[in-house]
């Protein structure tokens, strides 16, 4: 492969004159994907589907799907072809309906490359081509070999406007772009990090498998557990219960760790010429490339726990979103303090100084408690009617009036050089960084309540914003708010 | 006005009649509602259980919400800014920098086109409030307004 790639170099100019297709071994590799969905349960059913085993009809049926499915698989790949053209990367596919996508090449952001498991077996590669419209407007090649991959990557980042700044200041006396890694994680660390992962969620979702794997393999759970159930109601005790809860968070742990590892091996985030290239993944290793003027805004968040420990997480928005759960892009999943300066400085972004912060009014106090304290007496008070036992839920209601009262010492903002800065959150707790660029619309609001407290909330809204949370300046007095609100509309213009 | 930020501009009369029609047009179905499940559902307590309310709520929509409901729109063009204010509970001020639109629509439908007013929306790159609405204001000044923004962005994309 390093041989083709060399040998392609030269006649660049004249590949691209005419379309070209993924990798054959990518038919292989489709075929693969789609085997357990179409090869395996389809024969199996139809074998099953008499009172006994019928092995003509399911060896049958599995020789019929495996040859349209090959056939249908080939057609797909004959008909994928791209060609990278002078101004446009153009993309046609389809086997009876044809579809043509042509990607101005100006407007590709980034060119991103993912490699799966299987990918990574025979040596291939899924590209991505990223124009900034989300998720649904971008162009996938998938799969090519990781030299076309590359090889792609830098014919296509070569014409972006970054690119070409960059080789408009080739000029000056420093010659070639170097890389400099900002912040990477050991294997101790990423195992740090899973620990703080633990999610009582992945008892469900273990448990849920667990019943589903069951319900395939018709194992007799009544057998198996049957005789243990009824020792443990037997001898039902506190230790039982203290026992279970162990394992339960046991399993929590385990869990935590293994998807973190997944995710966050070898953990590496690097800066050259303009953009930020993250890449990690134990399995499936990707590589995403976060240019410096698509960053919107910054967050630093510190976890429940991990955050009294010193631990932050730092994210960025950029436009156009991002896959990952936050909506934002993890520049720093597990950072100490300093990293994670280190790592904001790295950006355009100003570093968030937490002194002359301004507080909210009292007012916060109020509605925070009523805001997280009311649905927890709601839920339980309507619970308790059917189930009197959940009344005890009640007693839960303080906890986040008491939470509330710390509310306000901890939601601040000011107004910076070039910034909007907020921080919020008693538990777990987020400094936002908003670049006056960044700000799109501003909107003060006043609700009821907040119209008898004399206090409103400032909305700044930026693009590529996703998921819960906002970097809101809520319950403001009113004259500041709108003070606020008028001095970010000026410096906005 | 209480957010009071800049003076605002009230809507033009016929959008009073725009909102009052839409209200009327609601409260119609409403009505019908409670009309059927009054007739078809056997056994009531007693009554007009379902017409009574619905008739207050529906006099309320149509009569006396609609004047409370113009008179809290408002707005300002200050040539760097357009603030938009609305909301009879929930009072809400949206300020759009003329430099962050990116493209602009001046609308009209049926309603809109007989009691002379059009709706003027703005589009923006960001998420939550992406889009915003300012209704009932006369079709020459949506269209002034629009091409004093439209001028603006050029003249800054020359820059």
């Amino acid at each position: 492969m390093r041989s083709a790639s060399a040998s392609a170099a030269p006649r660049m100019t004249e590949a691209e004159a005419r379309p070209q297709r993924l990798h054959v071994l990518t038919v292989i590799l489709r075929f693969i994907k789609r085997a357990p969905s179409t090869l395996v349960v389809p024969p199996l059913a139809l074998g099953f589907a008499g009172k006994e085993f019928h092995p003509v009809l399911a060896f049958g049926a599995f020789g019929a799907i495996a040859a349209a499915v090959i056939l249908m698989t080939f057609l797909d790949w004959w008909c994928f072809t791209y060609r990278i053209g002078a101004e446009e990367v153009l993309i046609q596919q389809g086997v009876l309906r044809r579809s043509r996508r042509s990607i101005p090449r100006a407007r590709i952001q980034d060119v991103s490359i993912e490699r799966g498991p299987f990918a990574r077996i025979v040596g291939l590669a899924l590209v991505k081509l990223e124009t900034g419209g989300g998720e649904k407007e971008e162009a996938h090649l998938d799969s090519v070999s990781l030299a076309e991959a590359e090889r792609l990557r830098a014919l296509l980042r070569s014409h972006s406007p970054a690119a070409v700044a960059q080789a408009g200041d080739a000029a000056a006396p420093e010659p070639a772009p170097e890389r400099r890694t900002i912040f990477a994680m050991s294997l101790g660390r990423v195992l740090i990090e899973g620990v703080f992962g633990f999610s009582l969620v992945w008892i469900a979702a273990i448990y849920g498998g667990l019943h589903y794997l069951g319900e395939i393999l018709q194992l007799d759970w009544e057998e198996l557990f049957g005789e243990a159930q009824r020792v443990a109601v037997a001898r039902f005790s506190i230790v039982a219960l203290v026992l279970v809860a162990g394992l339960a968070l046991l399993v929590s742990l385990v869990a935590g760790i293994v998807r973190t590892l997944l995710r966050d091996y070898g953990f590496t985030l690097t800066h050259e010429a303009g953009r930020f290239r993250r890449v990690r993944g134990l399995l499936t290793r990707s590589e995403v490339v976060i240019a410096d003027r698509r960053i919107q805004l910054g967050l630093v968040h510190r976890g429940m726990i991990s955050g009294r420990l010193g631990w932050n997480s730092v994210e960025v928005q950029t436009l156009g979103g991002s896959t990952d759960p936050s909506g934002r892009q993890g520049l720093a999943p597990f950072a100490t303090k300093e990293e994670a300066a280190e790592v904001l400085a790295a950006t355009p972004l100003p570093t968030f100084e937490r002194v002359g912060l301004r507080p909210v009014a009292p007012a916060h106090i109020l509605r925070s408690a009523l805001r997280h304290g009311m649905p927890v007496a709601l839920v339980f008070a309507i619970a308790g009617w059917f189930l009197p036992l959940l009344w005890w839920g009640l007693l839960l209601v303080p906890v986040p009036v008491i939470v509330a009262l710390f509310q306000r010492a901890h939601h601040r903002y000011a107004l910076r050089d070039t910034s909007l800065q907020v921080m919020r959150g008693v538990l777990s707790q987020r400094d936002w960084v908003v670049p006056f660029d960044s700000i799109q619309t501003l909107t003060v609001r006043q609700g009821l309540l907040q119209r008898w407290l004399g206090v409103a909330t400032v909305s700044v809204d930026t693009a590529g914003a996703s998921g819960w949370h906002r970097p809101n300046v809520s319950d403001a007095p009113l004259d500041a708010a709108l003070a606020l609100a008028e001095a970010l509309a000026a410096k906005v213009d | 006005m209480t957010l009071a930020i800049v003076p605002l501009t009230p809507l033009e009369r016929g959008q009073l009649h725009v909102i009052r029609l839409r209200a009327l047009r609601n409260a119609i179905v409403l009505l019908v509602a409670a009309g059927a499940a009054e007739w078809f559902v056997p056994n009531l307590p007693m009554p007009g259980l379902f017409l009574a309310p619905v008739i207050l709520l529906a006099l309320w929509m149509v009569v006396l919400a609609p004047p409370r409901r113009w008179r809290r729109w408002g707005y300002a063009f200050t040539g760097t800014e357009l603030h938009v204010e609305h909301g009879l509970f929930t009072r809400v001020h949206t300020i759009v920098p003329v430099l962050r639109v990116q493209h602009i629509d001046v609308q009209q439908d049926v309603l809109e086109r007989l009691f002379k007013v059009a709706t003027l929306v703005l589009h923006t790159a960001g998420t939550d409030d992406n889009v915003v609405i300012l209704p009932g204001v006369a079709r020459a000044t949506a269209e002034a307004i629009r091409d004093a923004i439209r001028e603006r962005i050029g003249s800054a994309a020359h820059d």
